[in-house]
């Protein structure tokens, strides 16, 4: 089971994942991320505090998107993922290609990296 | 007893006729000899009666026998039987008139033997045509059997023998107790002639024949009645057998009968159209109830659904629209209106009943009735067809009058399309099982396929033991391992998992062994290896797909082996002399992720020194990730401890270990989501 809520705010939008992220559901997450680039989006969080798991397909998606972000110039983060999902970022080497933070602020405050 | 077959009956009842009457005609002209010469003849009148008693015992079987043969015949041609040998008795009656009447006084005309030899054949067709006709009406009255009429019939059958032998008794006297009879055998034929429940099955142009033939019948019998009536009045026929009881009744039975069928079938003719409508609407509704063969199309169903639609309703006019997303076409969409009419009528309709939007689940639509205004048509009946919870089409009935369809209409006609719905609706699941099972045979295909892209055998030197085991969640999977004999010292094992499941993974599981096998015969450094499968799968991967790996360089001499991981779940390694295990940390990011030069800082490789009794599990993410009930995964810890636990045992040993204590984890029949692949080496 995946919830996604879309929580916009003034400079930044965020996607708040809930639940598990699986072959069978990382469509919706795909179709999250796109809309909130379609409209246009600048800095986009993904909130993953409430995130349990996530397989390869789900990375799959935060994957696509990463030559999008570079070439548009769009700020990207995680924050919030527990231990486990945390590790499975790292053991794909997706922690070093993601800008991955323990939490909200942290993630705001990040310097801008072009 | 000699077992007659009924074909025989038939022939020797008509030849025991035909005797008899022949016999009968000889001993009365015999006894007429007698009587104009004042002689003893020596034969009493009973003689007489006993003949034409088993003259009409003949007669009773031989029809008997034919209207069993012909059970299945139809009401018409029964009763043109009836009405032909009606007319052949009158007519026969009538040639006998005329021929006296052209005699006139002469010598021949008052001839008593050829008169009487002229009476006795009238008497045989007469009585032909009676027992023909009587027999007639028990099949009929014998229609739609139930106990009660069974029992009528009998009683009538016995009053009627009695009235047979009754001539014994009454010597043809005219008196009381014939007239008694006759009034009590009158009143079983009324009482029998309330059954006539055949009437309602003929179609409306098969009573207007009936009406004629019974018109014959009753005309024939009236002719033949006088006819007898009048020879009792003369005074040159010295035998009488027509003054009989018997016949008299039969005359009263066939006529009572035929003129209760032929007044009931009058007054029918009006509402037949209503039954004849129902019977219609059995039909059409066991049509349409008929599933549809997966070889045949839906427009025949949707063709006969209109029909049925149109003559349940006595539509002046209808269409059939479906929705564009069906992409249905009927031949024959209007009917009785010309597109003009229908463009002009699909715009009078409420938007409603224009749209195409799913339906609500609370609304159970039903057909609707509307008003419209319109120069000709003044109302309509929307019918909507729904499939599968999807309103695939309506269909439109039309009526020159206002208010023209009432509630049993839309009953009707509500059950039809319901009936046609779920007959489409079978049609469809039926053609998606039979599709389905299609695909299931090229998964097991692709299944086949797949298995034969792992390796059978794995190379390996004495100095090392290995076995792999792989799992798929569905038909086909991502995951892939082999190894690679180098030389005599050299061996490399890999292993890898393409993202997701399924068929699209492995379609890349395929693409990952042609790259892989083509590299590891260039004698790469594992480093260089992932670098250049890299940049090789970045070419051909979708885009949000990537592949894990780790690969093993073994050079058993050196005892060491060099590593290189690109994602992937990182390898237990127990080592014998510490007694300990610990996943082997190296940085490697997955193959595909970053498709560029920039890939080549994220890959590294280290060697590492073995010793003998050292253990190596290759693993896939499918089995740290394999889930129980309460969401917990199998993990890291569960693997290190049981490898500790168990390293005295074969890589066989410890494999079926791991897999058992997997499933055990997952719980009783949990289906393990994701493929799960490992690799279990033990040095010597």
């Amino acid at each position: 089971m995946l919830q996604i809520e879309k929580i916009k705010e003034e400079t930044y939008d965020t996607l708040r994942l809930l639940g598990e992220v699986d072959a069978s559901n990382s469509v919706l997450l795909d179709q999250a991320m796109q809309e909130v680039l379609q409209q246009g989006t600048r800095y986009l969080l993904i909130d993953g505090h409430e995130l349990s798991y996530i397989s390869s397909a789900g990375l799959g998606v935060f994957m696509s998107y990463l030559d999008d972000f570079s070439e548009q110039g769009i700020r990207f983060a995680i924050f919030g993922l527990n231990e486990q999902v945390a590790e499975v970022f790292h053991i794909l080497g997706l922690d070093q290609l993601i800008q991955i933070v323990p939490d909200k602020s942290t993630a705001i405050a990040l310097p801008h990296v072009s | 007893m000699i077992k007659k077959s009924p074909l025989s009956i038939g022939k020797i009842s008509l030849l025991l006729a035909l005797l008899v009457w022949v016999v009968l005609v000889i001993v009365d002209l015999v006894r007429i000899f007698a009587l104009i010469n004042n002689l003893d003849s020596g034969i009493a009148e009973e003689v007489t009666w006993t003949l034409e008693l088993l003259f009409f015992l003949c007669l009773f079987l031989l029809y008997r026998y034919i209207f069993k043969k012909n059970r299945q015949a139809d009401f018409l041609t029964l009763l043109w039987s009836g009405a032909s040998s009606g007319l052949f008795a009158a007519g026969a009656g009538l040639l006998t008139e005329l021929i006296y009447f052209n005699l006139g006084d002469s010598k021949l005309g008052s001839e008593p033997f050829l008169q009487n030899i002229f009476y006795h054949i009238n008497f045989a067709w007469t009585s032909a045509f009676l027992f023909a006709t009587a027999l007639l009406w028990r099949h009929l009255i014998l229609y739609q059997k139930s106990k009660q009429v069974v029992k009528q019939w009998q009683v009538f059958e016995l009053a009627m023998g009695v009235a047979l032998l009754f001539v014994f008794f009454n010597h043809n006297n005219l008196d009381y107790s014939f007239l008694f009879g006759l009034v009590i055998l009158l009143f079983l034929s009324i009482l029998l002639s309330v059954n006539l429940k055949w009437i309602p099955y003929l179609t409306y142009k098969e009573k207007w024949k009936s009406l004629l033939f019974l018109f014959l019948i009753l005309f024939s019998a009236s002719i033949l009645f006088y006819r007898i009536l009048s020879y009792g009045n003369e005074a040159r026929l010295l035998i009488n057998l027509t003054d009989n009881l018997f016949l008299m009744a039969l005359f009263g039975f066939v006529f009572v009968y035929g003129l209760f069928s032929f007044l009931v079938t009058l007054f029918n003719l009006p509402t037949s159209s209503v039954f004849e409508q129902k019977l219609t609407e059995a039909i059409n509704f066991q049509k349409l109830s008929q599933s549809i063969q997966p070889e045949e199309n839906e427009e025949q169903v949707l063709d006969i659904l209109l029909d049925s639609c149109i003559s349940a309703s006595f539509s002046d006019g209808a269409w059939v629209e479906f929705n564009p997303s069906e992409q249905l076409q009927l031949p024959e969409a209007l009917r009785f209106i010309d597109s003009d009419t229908h463009v002009a009528l699909t715009s009078l309709l409420p938007a409603k009943n224009r749209s195409w939007t799913a339906p609500d689940r609370s609304d159970p639509l039903l057909p609707q009735a509307i008003r419209l205004a319109h120069s000709t048509y003044k109302s309509a009946l929307v019918i909507p067809l729904v499939v599968n919870r999807n309103l695939m089409g309506r269909i439109v009935l039309l009526k020159e009058v206002k208010e023209g369809f009432n509630k049993e209409m839309m009953s009707i006609i509500s059950t039809f399309s319901r009936q046609a719905c779920i007959a489409l609706e079978n049609h469809r699941l039926l053609n998606q099982a039979i599709q389905n099972e299609r695909y299931q045979e090229e998964l097991k295909i692709a299944q086949r396929v797949q298995k034969a892209l792992l390796p059978l055998h794995l190379d390996h030197p004495a100095s090392f033991d290995i076995c792999a085991y792989s799992n798929t969640a569905d038909e086909v999977g991502g995951d892939y391992y082999d190894t690679y004999k180098v030389d005599e010292q050299r061996f490399v094992l890999i292993i890898g998992d393409v993202s997701g499941k399924g068929t699209s993974a492995a379609f890349h599981m395929a693409q990952m062994k042609g790259v892989f096998q083509s590299l590891i015969q260039l004698g790469l450094s594992p480093a260089a290896f992932m670098k250049k499968a890299n940049a090789a799968l970045s070419k051909c991967l979708e885009r949000n797909h990537f592949i894990t790996a780790s690969i093993f360089s073994i050079d058993t001499e050196k005892q060491a082996f060099c590593h290189s991981r690109a994602g992937h779940v990182p390898t237990l390694w127990y080592r014998a002399q510490e007694n300990k295990s610990d996943f082997i940390s190296i940085e490697g990011m997955g193959l595909g992720i970053l498709r560029n030069q920039r890939y080549e800082n994220h890959v590294h490789e280290k060697t590492y020194g073995y010793n003998p009794g050292d253990i190596l599990v290759l693993l896939t993410d499918g089995i740290v990730e394999g889930k129980n009930e309460k969401g917990e995964q199998f993990g890291y810890d569960r693997i290190k401890t049981l490898v500790e636990q168990q390293h005295t045992q074969s890589p066989q040993e410890i494999q079926t270990l791991l897999v058992e204590s997997l499933h055990h984890f997952v719980g009783g029949d949990g289906m393990i989501d994701d493929d799960y692949s490992l690799m279990v080496v033990k040095f010597d």
